[in-house]
């Protein structure tokens, strides 16, 4: 068969691991559209989401579903405890140390894990079993049908929670005008602080949902972050429909792209498409409020 | 054709009108003001001659050459010089520092030439220094000319920063609110080196709200209210134009 | 600015003119050095003489070899100094140009049995001239993109070293690279290696203090404080940021063909994100805006890894831990007042107390 065939199949594949990476694209937002600060231990999140239900799971016998549970809820306690420990205090410093401390936070989660939980990686069971269905002659396991059911619902809360609660909307107005929101009794560090609840459940929630598929291990945070912040440039910065949009986008190609180049190449492929983006159009494809092409 | 030549300047900034077809002439060796009520175009108007904006239309011209959709650091090459009205000094150097990075572009030197500590470096090092120094002298900054630059007072880094634009011995001279945040004998001084820039040679636009210093050392005032040109002339003229005295009026009572 | 009476040149003025400005590198120029770090001060006859008689006053080869790596790191922190310390620009794929200077020296000399002087020039050569053609687009961004792009960069030569087996050896790498040699001396023992590698960094910190007192140094700090201000004046900011990269990575095309000829082998792993985070941070942790920090910085995190290496699998956590305290405790970097930095620490925590009370 040739390489054409596959496609459909491919972006399937793809579109699957996108709706992740939209997942992380949309933590990176979330945390940066409150703070302007890009959170390097995003990914971590996500493996840790994983990597808690299996020890939960096949450790503490726990039921799947309590399992799953109590592995969001751990975190985004870490989540609430990165920003305490490491964003708050340095809150006022400038932007190269809060990216080495993100990413030495990424560098001890990561390793923290590895030693705690082992370094094999971990597969979680599927929600609905193995079998794979065939819709119009492409497979598909209905783990990704979850995923993509899951990613749509968290869209869905995301959206309700900063349009329709006075809490989402205290966040946009905080990130928007920090000092006005200050004045009107928004403590601009309580909504960083949230925001990085939300973002590391969301990433956590990503990860139960993408380790039935692919497997996870200690160090798989670090590409996924990295992955899903390119998605999230990709689609346009700071745009919750970016990082959705962006996320399925890098999917796609990603996968496309191993019909086509050596498969150890696929890594790079989200760092060229990354490269080409910001130098040809580094606001995105639906454009961002953020980035004033003229200036680039 | 003028020193310097705004024509029909339009500029828009998402779907306001900041600028509407506005024309302005400066003479060479003039010093001209520019005023207005806030929000009257004036600071957008230094952005686009600068080069750090684009017009939606219209040209503008210095020295007979077309500036309007060049580079700032080409502009600046020409021989403009501005100063900022948010402040730009640079605060992680010493106050010499900043006047003599003002110069820049006439220290002759590329990176190996400096890094190697070649003889002609080290002269015209010893050199720049000394004119650094003068022009510290001339701005009464001499005896802080060690002090790192954040640690001077606002007034004294306003007065900074028109340093490092006369350091770059510029042809024409932006000035953006300098005499904000002055006390009442700074702004004197104030005045007093500006007009003796302009005694040098240099022709100087300056935008201003301190009424009392522009109409003493102006030649010519040009007045913007709401992105238009109103009047133009002398500043008894302008002082008693019926336009100019509703516009600032009509603006709000914490104007200067 | 060139002198205005001509004299004719004769051979005998090199006698003289050589020694002369050899003598004004290292002489103090009270009345040019503005900034700290540019002037020549007692302390440093202190350092000099300390690092000369390091190694004789404590024969241990493993502290020599150590010194050796942190020599290397040494020149990796300060080139990247240019970059990050004085331009204030982010870069996280560092890394790559310190491989790009081992690979180009592994080549050339186990291939090509090119001496390892010249493959020392070309190594940085090479490194300077990659460095050029990705700063060129690269560096129009700023902040967190820039650093995105870099990192995206290390990533993708990585990639690539991996991928080319007939090229960089692939995951293997390239073996067998002789020791450094110079006029049949052959640098074969870690003590030899010591003296050859900081004497190495003595010379570019040289050329980087003239740099730093120079227009260049101003046009770095400027470009860090505001970009728009150094246009107004006239500088080529584009030029400036590449000019501060591609010296950082000519500096990391130096230590990686150093590199090369110490370990004698060149592989993949050496020169990942995590090298290139370990020297920012040695650039942070020594101050920014500072030459002489980063490479006390280089020498204490050499030193740190080693004894973390003891911990086997504890040590990333802990490295990582350390990263974040040191990063909390010591924003403005450690290169400067060493000594009062804990009590005036301690004492702030104190006013900070009281401060944010009355501040609500």
């Amino acid at each position: 068969m040739t390489p054409w065939a596959y496609i459909p199949q491919l972006i399937s594949a793809g579109i699957t691991i996108g709706a992740i990476y939209a997942l992380v694209g949309l933590g990176f937002v979330t945390i940066a559209r409150a703070s302007q600060i890009i959170n390097f231990a995003q990914g971590e999140f996500v493996m840790l989401g994983g990597v808690i239900t299996f020890f939960l799971l096949k450790r503490g016998g726990l039921p799947y579903p309590l399992a799953a549970l109590v592995a969001v809820i751990s975190v985004v306690i870490i989540g609430f405890l990165l920003h305490i420990l490491v964003v708050y205090p340095l809150r006022k410093a400038s932007i190269p140390i809060l990216l080495m401390a993100t990413l030495g936070a990424s560098i001890f989660l990561s390793s923290t894990s590895g030693l705690t939980f082992g370094t094999l990686p971990k597969a979680l069971p599927p929600f609905s079993g193995n079998q794979s269905l065939q819709i119009g002659g492409i497979f598909i396991v209905p783990q990704s049908l979850w995923v993509l059911g899951a990613t749509f619902l968290l869209l869905v809360f995301l959206y309700l929670l900063s349009h329709r609660t006075l809490l989402g909307k205290a966040m946009e107005a905080s990130s928007t005008d920090p000092l006005g929101a200050d004045l009107l009794g928004i403590s601009r560090n309580l909504m960083v602080f949230l925001a990085f609840g939300v973002s590391a459940g969301m990433g956590a929630i990503a990860g139960i949902l993408i380790t039935p598929i692919f497997y996870t291990s200690y160090n798989a945070g670090t590409m996924l972050g990295l992955k899903g912040f390119i998605a999230a440039v990709l689609g346009g910065w700071g745009k919750n429909s970016g990082a959705i949009l962006g996320g399925f986008v890098l999917g796609a190609v990603e996968s496309l792209s191993v019909a086509f180049i050596p498969s150890g190449y696929k890594d790079a492929v989200a760092f060229v498409i990354l490269l080409l983006i910001l130098y040809f159009r580094p606001k995105g494809i639906l454009g961002s409020p953020y980035i004033d092409s003229r200036r680039w | 054709m003028s020193f310097l030549s705004v024509e029909e300047i339009i500029k828009n900034y998402d779907g306001v009108r900041a600028l509407n077809q506005v024309s302005l002439h400066v003479q060479k060796g003039i010093i001209k003001g520019l005023i207005g009520p806030n929000g009257a175009g004036k600071t957008t108007l230094f952005h686009l001659i600068s080069g750090m904006e684009r017009p939606a239309s219209g040209k503008i011209y210095f020295k007979g050459t077309d500036i309007t959709s060049m580079e700032p650091c080409e502009i600046s090459l020409l021989g403009v010089g501005r100063t900022f009205q948010t402040l730009q000094i640079w605060g992680n150097m010493t106050v010499v520092e900043n006047v003599m990075a003002g110069m820049h572009t006439r220290i002759k030197g590329g990176f190996l030439s400096c890094g190697l500590w070649l003889p002609w470096v080290k002269r015209a090092e010893e050199e720049a220094l000394k004119e650094a120094k003068e022009i510290l002298e001339f701005l009464g900054l001499l005896g802080r000319w060690k002090w790192l630059a954040s640690q001077l007072s606002f007034g004294q880094q306003k007065i900074l920063e028109m340093g490092r634009a006369i350091a770059m011995k510029p042809e024409l001279i932006l000035l953006d609110e300098p005499a904000a945040g002055l006390t009442a004998t700074e702004v004197r001084q104030l005045a007093e080196r500006i007009s003796q820039i302009r005694d040098s040679g240099v022709t100087i636009l300056v935008v201003e709200h301190h009424m009392g210093m522009v109409m003493e050392i102006a030649d010519e005032i040009a007045v913007l209210n709401n992105g238009e040109l109103i009047a133009e002339g002398t500043p008894d003229v302008v002082r008693r134009d019926s336009q100019v005295i509703e516009a600032y009026l009509k603006s709000t009572r914490a104007d200067a | 600015m060139v002198d205005s009476n001509q004299r004719e040149f004769r051979k005998r003025d090199l006698f003289y003119v050589v020694p002369l400005w050899f003598l004004s590198l290292i002489l103090p120029d009270p009345h040019l050095d503005h900034r700290k770090e540019s002037r020549f001060r007692w302390r440093d006859l202190f350092y000099l003489g300390a690092l000369l008689l390091l190694p004789l006053m404590w024969p241990d080869t493993h502290l020599h070899h150590l010194m050796v790596l942190a020599g290397i790191n040494a020149i990796l922190a300060l080139g990247l100094s240019l970059f990050l310390g004085y331009t204030g620009q982010i870069s996280l794929g560092h890394a790559a140009f310190f491989g790009t200077g081992a690979y180009t020296t592994a080549i050339l000399t186990t291939r090509y049995a090119f001496p390892t002087l010249v493959a020392f020039l070309a190594s940085a050569l090479a490194a300077a001239a990659l460095a050029y053609l990705i700063g060129k687009p690269i560096l129009k961004l700023k902040g967190y993109f820039l650093a995105l792009a870099t990192l995206g960069f290390g990533e993708i030569f990585l990639v690539i070293v991996r991928e080319s087996p007939n090229l960089t050896g692939g995951v293997i790498g390239i073996f067998g690279i002789p020791w450094f040699s110079l006029a049949g001396f052959s640098f074969d023992t870690y003590l030899k290696q010591y003296y050859l590698i900081w004497g190495v960094l003595i010379g570019l910190l040289l050329f980087s203090k003239n740099l730093i007192r120079s227009k260049m140094g101003r046009a770095f700090l400027a470009v860090a404080a505001s970009e728009d201000a150094a246009s107004t004046v006239g500088m080529k900011v584009a030029q400036i940021k590449i000019g501060a990269f591609v010296l950082g990575a000519a500096f990391a095309g130096f230590a990686g063909s150093l590199f090369a000829c110490v370990m004698s082998t060149a592989n993949p792993e050496a020169f990942s994100l995590s090298l290139s985070i370990l020297i920012i941070m040695m650039v942070i942790l020594g101050g920014m805006g500072n030459l002489y920090g980063p490479i006390a910085g280089a020498i204490l995190l050499t030193w740190l890894v080693d004894i973390l290496g003891k911990y086997q699998e504890y040590s990333l956590p802990i490295y990582g831990l350390i990263l974040i305290l040191l990063l909390i405790s010591f924003p403005d970097g450690i290169g400067t007042r060493l000594n009062i930095r804990l009590i005036y620490l301690i004492s702030y925590w104190g006013r900070k107390k009281r401060r944010e009370r009355v501040e609500l």
